[in-house]
């Protein structure tokens, strides 16, 4: 176990620079990153396992959740506590973030995080946006955080980048609720076929832009999910 | 000049009819209050809903203030499970209760700041990777925010205090906007301009001295953009002129190197 720590600018730098040399050679040195002036004590007291497996996103999120919990620390300082500890954990569980550096995915973003002033950047970090997603859905009737935490921790999500990067879409749960309705599969624990495909009728894309039309005109805040998806046009039929 | 469809004819409060302050304790934002929500001028049924929204990125949390015939503020506007506090803005809403639709809205409202601190350029300090600053388009009305790189050592200090920063980033940052709001946004008036920074960036510009041309107005037929252009030039003149010790104390120090 070992105390939370914030990544610094320098430790961010080093760690940038790990990643670049594991796209080429997987058997890039990892380097210490635990003491300043890379990275600083987490102003909060936490201890997370630094071996810890996580098979899904699901597993990653509902770790932190519960322990963060465990030591009594609110959503609302997690999240205050900036984008540096995210890259932190991204650094400490880098390995599970890679598949054991077997799948290194291209945008540094995804194991550095930017700041959440920058959303779009923010949501495709891999270890930010499930936390924030979970703890914020959790108590749903339905287990709508599913739908961006379905796959692998080192995998990228289409969901994510498409709906949890849209700040309106994200912060009304009825929206996600009909969202995960539409195009999740209970069954199977996965997104429908097809659900982020282009070129077919009433994708999410679609669903995405034709939203974007109707909350110009409903107060989508207050309608349940039904009423939504009630007020899709017949492209959608397929996937209600 | 804007251009927008209003095919379902919800209504814009304005946002002078509107006026939100933010209450802290220990310097910490932990709720809100309303002070001004003026929509008597405005075609609404008696039980349309009014909810007041406070948002920032993800964190969306909404108030319900009751119906328009019968406002009553919340038993709590409590802000304190919300992260990013200090950067909130907030939308209000109206909405028929029978089918939901938006009957009239206000976004992007950010709260009040005492009138004599008000900035007519607020700086933010962001991370914003190897960037060094930028302009951003996010007040009320897209008003202007000076964002700063935050990875910078002392960097608030500089913003403040260098006559470096000033003379080298001020001029650029005001050629911009000035340039943003004649050739993008449109002025539509010298006297009046229907949107609120405007008026505020017209009148530091009367402070400076500065002689406007006939209009503004890129859709006006007497609109000369050469004219706009030598004009937007004469302002940051007149501003650098303001700062003239800056200049002569930044050459001086370069005239003392050897």
């Amino acid at each position: 176990m070992i105390q939370l720590r914030i990544m610094l600018p320098e430790g961010e730098e080093e760690f940038r620079k790990y990643i670049h040399a594991l796209r080429q050679n997987s058997r890039a040195p990892y380097p210490n990153l635990n003491a300043e002036p890379y990275s600083k004590e987490c102003s909060f007291h936490v201890e997370v396992g630094e071996t810890e497996v996580f098979r899904l996103k699901e597993d990653l999120a509902k770790y932190l959740d519960d322990t963060f919990k465990k030591y009594s620390v609110t959503r609302e300082d997690v999240i205050s506590a900036g984008k540096g500890l995210w890259t932190w954990l991204a650094y400490i569980w880098v390995d599970q973030l890679t598949n054991n550096k077997q799948n290194i995915l291209k945008r540094d973003e995804h194991y550095i995080c930017t700041d959440p002033s920058n959303y779009r950047r923010y949501y495709i970090h891999l270890v930010a946006p499930p936390y924030i997603i979970y703890s914020r859905y959790k108590e749903c009737q339905q287990p709508i955080w599913k739908l961006f935490l379905y796959n692998p921790p080192w995998e990228i999500n289409d969901f994510t980048e498409r709906v949890a990067a849209n700040q309106f879409l994200i912060s009304h749960p009825n929206v996600i609720e009909a969202i995960y309705h539409l195009y999740f599969d209970e069954n199977s624990n996965r997104p429908k076929t097809n659900a982020t495909s282009r070129n077919v009728r009433g994708n999410v894309r679609r669903f995405i832009k034709v939203f974007q039309h109707l909350e110009l005109t409903y107060d989508m805040y207050s309608l349940e999910s039904q009423q939504i998806i009630d007020l899709l046009p017949d492209e959608f039929n397929a996937w209600k | 000049m804007k251009r927008t469809f209003n095919y379902t004819g919800r209504q814009k409060i304005k946002r002078e009819k509107i006026s939100i302050n933010l209450i802290r304790q220990n310097d910490k934002v932990v709720s809100f209050v309303v002070n001004k929500l003026d929509i008597d001028d405005l075609s609404l049924p008696d039980d349309a809903k009014v909810y007041v929204e406070a948002y920032y990125r993800t964190e969306l949390k909404r108030f319900d203030f009751w119906t328009v015939n019968n406002r009553s503020v919340p038993m709590s506007c409590d802000l304190t499970d919300l992260a990013y506090p200090d950067n909130l803005k907030f939308r209000v809403v109206v909405v028929n209760p029978s089918d939901s639709k938006i009957l009239a809205h206000a976004d992007k409202i950010t709260p009040e700041v005492p009138t004599d601190r008000k900035p007519i350029l607020p700086v933010e300090f962001r991370d914003m990777g190897n960037e060094i600053w930028r302009v951003e388009y996010e007040g009320n009305e897209d008003a202007p925010i000076l964002c700063i790189n935050n990875r910078i050592p002392n960097i608030q200090n500089i913003a403040k205090q260098d006559p470096q920063f000033l003379i080298y980033v001020y001029p650029v940052v005001i050629r911009e906007i000035l340039t943003r709001m004649v050739f993008v946004d449109g002025v539509d008036s010298l006297t009046g301009p229907s949107i609120e920074w405007h008026g505020d960036w017209l009148r530091f510009i009367i402070k400076l001295g500065v002689e406007f041309p006939e209009t503004l107005n890129k859709n006006d037929e007497y609109f000369d953009k050469e004219e706009a252009l030598e004009w937007i030039n004469r302002v940051v003149e007149a501003f650098c002129n303001t700062h003239r010790n800056k200049f002569y104390e930044y050459v001086k120090k370069l005239e003392e190197v050897p």
